[in-house]
């Protein structure tokens, strides 16, 4: 990080940094993308990613998304697999928090903006509110096809028999679909989209959302979106609904039986709890019942 | 003139200013619909302060810019050209994006569409309206509307005749309009349900 720091130009805020790192001009390439992103629900928006002081894989397309919108008034929230507190979230809210300045929080409804990887809160957002996406595959094609130019077509043509022959796959196979995370979904009737690796538990969340949902994929150079009030159907089959996973244990932490639970191994013998994923929400819910 | 004269402030503060510029741009195309305010800038000439605004935030060398006939003076393409440092095209088919008025969408042809491949390479059309209301009601749909939007844009019939002939989503154009400190966005995304209309 030293080295950033002497190379770094002077910027607005902190007289160290450009705000948010990035330069303008990358930042209004990045917005232009996200622009036409919103104006196509679901459609994937070739960038020009740049290098970011972080490697491909943790997190370099939703912070490039991050940077480019991230004002000095915003607050900034960031989560891995539900938790603030993973090494993954600290280390990029701390990036912002240096870098642009901006205040950051672990408490869902006071960020104004929302970085995550792999979940959605379990509390609703607000109108006022950006969810922004870290993607490692944007292309929710490529399990079977692997070429570029392949998927456009198929995506252009709407072809998308493939994915239900997938699912079909999943049924055949284990009598139900299988597909647990990175669910495909169909957004505004047109474009199939890969929401992130999301449990498909968030899936329902992303339909008729309030909030703007953006996505950005580091490694692969895309820009998706879901504008708020946007119609997002998780694929399925009349006689296979979709369905999202169901827990016949509560947390152990907050007692609740409407989040999303991880499973932890406690000890030698091999017991098992399950507490939520969602850190805020498990807070909230702990203050509430005042444990 | 001399070269001084020709050139005009611009944002006080460019990067807080562009980016307020253009999360009320996103906004406003998230959402269709809903004007939004933009932060005060200067007006260029003929160019009202949104207009402006949005140039300035999101205009750089990458993006060559298409000016309707009122808009291309010799000052706005001075300080098109120092402050964005975009070029201005003479042809339709080469712009990124394009400012136009009212009195321009008579014909919205020429301008990319983008490709059933690449929808994204498209232009963008910056609408430069007296207000953003007053106009016939009309009922907009779709993604950004939780189930139906009433807008009243001043906006000549034949521009949704034009809209609906340059437009077959994916392909198609997003707009701005823009009025004084303010913006609206019309994605193409947006269904726009026009009153019937018997030819006279």
């Amino acid at each position: 990080m030293t080295a950033l720091h002497s190379q770094a130009p002077a910027g607005e805020t902190g007289g160290e940094y450009a705000f948010a790192y990035l330069d303008e001009q990358t930042k209004r390439m990045i917005r232009r993308g996200l622009l036409k992103a919103v104006a196509i629900p679901g459609y994937q928006v070739p960038f020009g990613g740049r290098e970011m002081p972080l490697p491909y894989g943790w997190g370099t397309g939703g912070m490039q998304v991050t940077a480019a919108i991230l004002g000095g008034d915003d607050v900034l929230k960031v989560i891995d697999q539900g938790a603030d507190d993973t090494t993954n979230a600290v280390s990029i809210r701390r990036f912002f928090s240096r870098t642009a300045g901006v205040a950051t929080t672990t408490r869902t409804p006071e960020a104004t903006v929302i970085q995550t990887r792999h979940r959605v809160p379990e509390t609703p957002l607000s109108n006022d509110q950006i969810l922004v996406f870290q993607v490692p595959i944007p292309e929710p094609l490529r399990f079977i096809e692997p070429a570029e130019t392949e998927t456009r077509t198929m995506h252009a043509l709407r072809d998308y028999g493939i994915m239900h022959v997938k699912l079909y796959e999943d049924i055949a196979t284990f009598g139900h679909i299988a597909t647990a995370y990175a669910y495909p979904v169909t957004v505004d009737d047109r474009y199939v989209m890969d929401p992130s690796p999301i449990p498909k538990f968030d899936n329902p969340k992303l339909d008729m959302n309030p909030a703007l949902m953006l996505f950005g994929a580091g490694r692969e150079k895309r820009l998706y979106a879901v504008p708020p009030y946007t119609r997002v159907v998780s694929l399925d089959f009349e006689d296979h609904p979709f369905a999202v996973q169901r827990w016949t244990e509560c947390c152990a932490v907050c007692g609740s039986r409407d989040s999303f639970l991880d499973e932890l191994i406690v000890d030698d013998a091999g017991t098992k709890r399950f507490v939520c994923s969602d850190t805020d929400y498990c807070r909230q819910r702990q203050q509430e019942t005042g444990q | 003139m001399s070269d001084a004269q020709y050139l005009q402030p611009a944002f006080e503060r460019p990067a807080e200013a562009a980016q307020q510029t253009f999360r009320a741009a996103l906004r406003a195309l998230a959402e269709p619909g809903l004007a939004r305010p933009l932060p005060p800038t200067p007006p260029l000439e003929r160019m009202a302060p949104a207009t402006y605004a949005l140039c300035l935030s999101l205009l750089d060398a990458d993006t060559p810019v298409w000016l309707a006939p009122a808009f291309d003076t010799p000052l706005v393409r001075a300080n098109l050209s120092f402050h964005c440092g975009c070029p201005v095209v003479e042809r339709r088919e080469q712009a990124a994006f394009a400012v136009l008025d009212a009195g321009d969408l008579a014909d919205l042809s020429g301008f990319p569409l983008g490709s059933e491949r690449y929808p994204d390479q498209s232009c963008t059309l910056l609408v430069q309206l007296e207000r953003l209301d007053g106009g016939e009601m009309l009922a907009w749909q779709g993604p950004g509307i939780a189930a139906q939007r009433q807008v009243d844009l001043p906006l000549p019939w034949h521009f949704w005749q034009q809209r609906a002939l340059h437009g077959d989503f994916p392909r198609g154009l997003d707009l701005f309009f823009t009025a004084g400190q303010a913006l609206l966005g019309l994605p193409r995304s947006t269904r726009c349900l026009a009153p019937v209309r018997e030819a006279s």
